[in-house]
């Protein structure tokens, strides 16, 4: 069932003929800056089209997630360890909308721990932003393949297959040696 | 011949995605609406007891997943003490259970949590974890409504505006204030031998720890 809206989007995408091109304003941004990002749901669409070519790993998070707080840092490592070879890493935060102090302090982590590759944050209402990312729980990550393919859905959604950092790393080795 | 080269890997497939499909709930991966309350026996208690599910005699049994460290919890229990208290007198039994554990949300830090929140029922640690597996529950505070049979007739939020305490200590609803209130309903209709209607809600809040 949960896997429904991820492969509507996709058939969307393809009926569409929808062309991914690498993003290079998103890029030239990542590599200057740490800060958070506002979008809206639309623009979260277009910014997934626009990673056609590279494997994409989106880190799902927020200020209140404690296990996304300690988990981040791994992201970060694997973002220098695999950006020359293809691999990009986008983070979506789903603080709350207009909650300034939650994300003034996102900001404040996200420079502190030099995450110098795109960081968004949805600009919308939570409970719309979990509905509609089709989310039960932070942390999550999503991996789509280079043509825009969603292949791994991490989570915690269940409690007898829980993920780990390593799970993550995996799977883009998995994705790099096809 | 040509019929049926069609029509048996459609059958096939068909069987491989309907177990997927109906095996749980919308927003559960483990238990779905009309499932039995999950036994559990002699789990140590805020107040130094234990509970067992065979110690449960009342209509309705509320299980609520906690932890003290969840924002989403903290901002709840106001809520959730109030919903106690509005069905206090009759056949209701609140319990909550937490799992995680981290120190911040383990059995000492759960009897310092309960009395400054003054939690006004059962608190227990499911340390094995097993509990909180079998009712698949995956975030704090997420609520699973058994009925007079031990039958799941709700899981999923306690309204429709989850609350957060925020790190200057505001309380913040996500939706407002709750207009509706899903756990008190479901008691309510359970209690007068009538559906619950919605049975299944997205819990939101923190992410259970299973180790």
């Amino acid at each position: 069932m949960k896997r429904i809206p991820c492969l509507i989007f996709t058939l969307c995408l393809l009926a569409s003929g929808s062309i991914w091109a690498e993003n290079t304003d998103g890029q030239s941004a990542a590599n200057t800056s740490t800060e958070l990002q506002p979008i809206s749901f639309a623009q979260w669409d277009g910014i997934l089209e626009k990673q056609l070519g590279k494997i994409t790993v989106v880190d799902f998070w927020a200020a209140w997630c404690s296990p996304c707080i300690e988990r981040f840092p791994h992201m970060v490592e694997m973002h220098h360890k695999y950006k020359d070879r293809g691999v990009r890493f986008i983070s979506l935060n789903l603080d709350e909308q207009g909650d300034k102090e939650s994300i003034d302090w996102a900001n404040d982590f996200l420079e502190r721990i030099k995450a110098v590759f795109p960081n968004y944050h949805m600009d919308e209402n939570m409970t719309e932003a979990f509905e509609r990312l089709d989310l039960l729980g932070l942390p999550a990550v999503r991996i789509y393949a280079t043509d825009g393919t969603e292949t791994h859905r991490l989570s915690g959604d269940n409690p007898y297959q829980q993920f780990t950092e390593k799970d993550v790393e995996n799977a883009v080795q998995n994705l790099l040696i096809q | 011949m040509r019929f049926f080269k069609l029509i048996v890997p459609v059958l096939l497939t068909a069987l491989l995605i309907a177990p997927a499909a109906t095996i749980a709930g919308e927003y559960n991966m483990v238990m779905s609406i009309g499932d039995p309350l999950p036994v559990f026996e002699n789990t140590p208690t805020t107040d130094g007891g234990t509970l067992s599910s065979a110690d449960l005699e009342e209509s309705v049994v509320v299980l609520v997943s906690l932890a003290n460290h969840c924002p989403w919890v903290r901002g709840m229990d106001a809520g959730l003490v109030e919903l106690v208290e509005q069905f206090k007198g009759q056949d209701v039994r609140v319990v909550g259970f937490a799992v995680n554990h981290r120190d911040d949300d383990r059995l000492p830090a759960m009897k310092e949590h309960a009395l400054m929140s003054g939690y006004n029922f059962t608190y227990m640690y499911d340390e094995s974890q097993d509990l909180g597996r079998k009712l698949g529950a995956t975030r704090t505070p997420e609520y699973f409504v058994f009925n007079a049979d031990r039958k799941l007739v709700y899981m999923g939020l306690l309204t429709n505006s989850p609350a957060r305490k925020t790190r200057s200590g505001e309380i913040s609803f996500i939706n407002g204030d709750p207009v509706a209130f899903h756990v008190a309903n479901a008691i309510a209709a359970t209690l007068a031998g009538e559906a619950v209607d919605p049975a299944e809600t997205r819990a939101h809040g923190c992410t259970l720890e299973y180790e």
